[in-house]
């Protein structure tokens, strides 16, 4: 052990006049990644400073800005792997409607009144998600064979989808809103009381920042092992403090959003409470579904062997297949997954807006697309993060949100949106260039 | 491989061919009969092809009169097509419903010279020599404003407005301005006028989603100091009613479109008021003006309730506005009574007793 260590050198000689550039490079963080975070940081300082009253990073906003990015960000962690692959998904904001609109049918219509169970089963919500994750999987999959097995370009594919399942949605709901969902459901589009409350928030946030901080130690220590180099004590602390607060900080936040007013009467009254309480509301439950997903898409990304398959595939295809990785399976997860993650997508929208609408999502193709594109994922293949493509979609919320508590109008949101992303992409494009 | 397609290819032409001369033979075999051709723009939405159609259709076949149609789907050159091969038939009358309306003009000119009178069905097409049959989409805006202004005649109001591109959105912001155009004034809360308008927002494709979004933010960027809430339809005023209840407030909303969904929640006392468009009366009163048209009356007297209405560019149009269904808690009653909405649907989740339409 003693000796493994000698092995590893640590990346900066000690001693070394620590410039900021060598304080990053000994940081080892992917320098685009940081980047993000510090566009979004700038971001969000320039529109505290323009929104009147400091609105923009009061608890209010911050909390409403992670439940209007949830959905987005969910489907743009599949869209990188779809990228990556050099491939590209125009039906996600299709599928999310179908799959909405038939859970929305599912929970309203068919278990209540066809089947004749009523409503309020508590089981009601249960059998809607599986089935809702199930139908997005099976439209993923029929993706995944059209474009892996049967060789259609993926655009001409999902720019079918597009077509089609729009237009199965309005069939299905003869062009009507769906409501009267179940109440347990509907608790997975946030709200304060579809939000995890303060106790439960902080135990997930030490729970995340302890995880942060036994990934730190366990790589450090695997790197040790096999005699690679380590970054110096100070940065993997530093790693650790900064991860740590960033999360404390987001949970505190979280819970320093009080209950309206109103809602903690009802509660009280519900509870006979003499007092009205202040109740924090904690993280909502569509933001830590999308947190869950990102954890796992990650892992899947960076640490399974399809992920690295998929990386592989979209860096150099026929060095691929050459290797011998079944290129066409591996595609076909690819879009099982999309599947999957669009259905999440279904479920976090369905559940915020109470009801299965014939409209949802038109457009949101885009909107995912271009956080994946704004967090670093390449046209080219084989590059692409996940926690960039939640970035990139909180980077294009945070616009709008700004924006429209600035009081601009639609299109002017729409232009800066389209700007940043161009520029987003242009910054990074010669920043590539340079490296070479 | 390529011989079975290219023979698959070669047989569909054909049949294709072989049935337009058959159904031009058809027609012209029987020139006595009154045909009323009818040109959909797009057969696919849902409202055209369940309301629309089904009363058109009723209203002309119960005169007699043999119903024609076509499909553009959604392509504006495609309906010149469909006009010429109506008129081939040998239409009498011509009810339109524009894919766009400025290019449907040559349609209208090639039938004007037939001597063949056009109704604009639906959507305007600014021509004199028309019959613009439609809903009154101004008055919708000012039935949902007037509903609004009764419960709320002073304090903040939001108004979350349709697609920015859409003419109907301007259409119907116009109609709220002509209630509380006098009253309202642009700029923050807590001038002393009896109603300000803190937000107004458009919304991309009318989604119930992005209008959830405006309105938080809008409830953000108040502080929650909004009195009512001026949504264009349905759809919007779920997503805005969801905001809403989020932060614990019950507020008068409007919308438009008569969704189940809105009605239920009229019924549930969540949402004040949405202004119906029964399609089926428009089409009812649609067949029975062509029938009139195509017997000889001049389009003055088709039907009755015709008046002159001045279009955007300055045109006068003879036309006819539907009447609209400004349903409430007080009147939602009607919706069930003219089969819109089961008695079970619009009750669901009322306190039994607690309107009439739910005892």
């Amino acid at each position: 052990m003693t000796n493994a260590v000698s092995q590893g050198t640590p990346a900066t000689a000690p001693g070394a006049r620590r410039s900021a550039a060598s304080v990053f490079r000994s940081l080892e963080v992917d320098s685009r990644l940081l980047g993000m975070v510090i566009t979004l940081i700038a971001i969000w300082i320039a529109f505290q400073i323009l929104v009147p009253n400091g609105l923009f990073l009061s608890s209010r906003n911050l909390w409403n800005l992670s439940v209007q990015t949830a959905a987005v960000a969910v489907m743009a962690t599949g869209m990188v792997l779809i990228i990556v692959s050099r491939n590209i998904d125009l039906s996600v904001g299709s599928v999310m409607a179908v799959v909405g609109m038939f859970m929305a049918l599912i929970q309203a219509r068919w278990i209540p009144t066809q089947l004749g169970f009523g409503f309020e089963q508590p089981w009601t919500w249960v059998v809607t998600v599986l089935a809702g994750l199930l139908l997005g999987a099976a439209i993923g999959g029929l993706n995944g064979l059209l474009v892996a097995f049967v060789g259609i370009p993926s655009f001409v594919v999902t720019l079918g989808g597009l077509l089609v399942w729009r237009s199965i949605t309005i069939i299905l709901s003869s062009g009507q809103t769906v409501s009267q969902l179940d109440p347990t459901f509907m608790l997975l589009g946030g709200g304060p009381r579809g939000s995890a409350g303060e106790t439960v928030s902080w135990i997930i946030g030490i729970a995340v920042c302890a995880g942060i901080v036994y990934a730190l130690y366990s790589s450090r220590r695997r790197r040790v092992r096999y005699g690679f180099p380590v970054r110096p004590l100070w940065s993997e602390v530093a790693l650790g403090v900064l991860g740590c607060a960033a999360v404390l900080w987001a949970v505190w936040v979280a819970n320093s959003f009080p209950w309206p007013t109103r809602l903690a009467e009802d509660y009280a009254a519900e509870r006979g409470l003499a007092e009205v309480p202040v109740i924090g509301t904690g993280i909502a439950y569509p933001v830590l579904l999308a947190l869950g997903v990102a954890a796992v898409m990650t892992i899947l990304a960076t640490r399974r062997r399809t992920g690295r398959y998929i990386y592989a595939i979209g860096g150099n295809p026929e060095a691929a297949e050459l290797s011998g990785i079944n290129t066409r399976r591996t595609l076909m997860w690819t879009f099982v997954i999309m599947g999957l993650l669009a259905a999440i997508g279904a479920i976090i929208s369905t559940a915020r807006t109470q009801s299965g609408t014939a409209n949802a999502g038109e457009g949101m193709e885009l909107s995912v697309i271009a956080a994946a594109v704004i967090g670093g994922t390449s046209f080219a293949g084989g590059i692409g993060t996940i926690p960039g493509a939640v970035l990139g979609a909180l980077i294009i919320q945070s616009i709008i949100t700004g924006m429209q508590l600035m009081r601009y109008d639609n299109s002017v949101v729409q232009i800066a949106v389209g700007v940043v992303l161009v520029v987003a992409v242009g910054i990074d494009t010669v920043a590539r260039k340079r490296a070479r | 491989m390529g011989h079975w397609k290219r023979g698959l290819v070669g047989l569909g032409a054909a049949s294709i061919v072989a049935a337009s001369l058959m159904g031009t033979g058809a027609a012209l075999a029987q020139d006595d009969e009154m045909i009323i051709g009818v040109s959909w723009n797009n057969y696919n939405e849902e409202r055209w092809l369940n309301s629309d159609e089904p009363a058109i259709k009723a209203a002309v076949e119960a005169a007699g009169a043999t119903y024609a149609s076509t499909d553009a789907k959604s392509s504006a050159e495609q309906q010149l097509n469909d006009i010429d091969q109506l008129i081939t038939q040998g239409a009498d009358v011509l009810v339109i419903l524009a894919q766009d309306q400025d290019a449907i003009l040559p349609a209208v000119r090639q039938a004007e010279a037939e001597g063949i009178p056009v109704i604009a069905y639906d959507r305007i097409i600014q021509d004199p020599y028309v019959l613009y049959m439609t809903f009154d989409n101004v008055g919708v805006g000012r039935a949902m404003a007037e509903v609004i202004f009764g419960l709320v005649p002073e304090g903040n109001y939001a108004v979350i407005k349709g697609n920015e591109a859409d003419e109907n959105t301007r259409f119907l912001r116009g109609g709220m301005d002509e209630v509380i155009g006098d009253n309202w004034a642009p700029g923050a809360p807590g001038e002393h006028e009896p109603i300000t308008i803190v937000c107004e927002t458009y919304t991309d494709n009318w989604e119930p989603a992005k209008a959830q979004t405006n309105m938080e933010n809008c409830l953000t960027s108040v502080n929650n100091d909004v009195q009512a809430v001026l949504a264009e339809n349905d759809g919007m005023a779920g997503g805005v009613i969801a905001a809403l209840e989020a932060q614990g407030l019950s507020i008068p909303v409007s919308g438009q479109d008569g969704d189940n969904a809105a009605l239920n929640r009229v019924a549930q006392g969540r949402q004040a008021v949405s202004v119906w468009k029964d399609s089926r009366i428009l089409g009812k009163a649609a067949g029975e003006a062509a029938i009139a048209l195509a017997s000889g009356t001049p389009k003055e007297q088709a039907i009755e309730g015709i008046i002159d209405f001045v279009s955007p560019n300055g045109t006068t149009l003879t036309s006819w506005f539907a009447e609209l269904d400004v349903l409430t808690k007080d009147n939602v009653q009607n919706a069930v009574e003219r089969g819109k909405i089961t008695q079970e649907e619009l009750c669901a989740g009322v306190e039994a007793g607690s309107i009439a339409a739910c005892p």
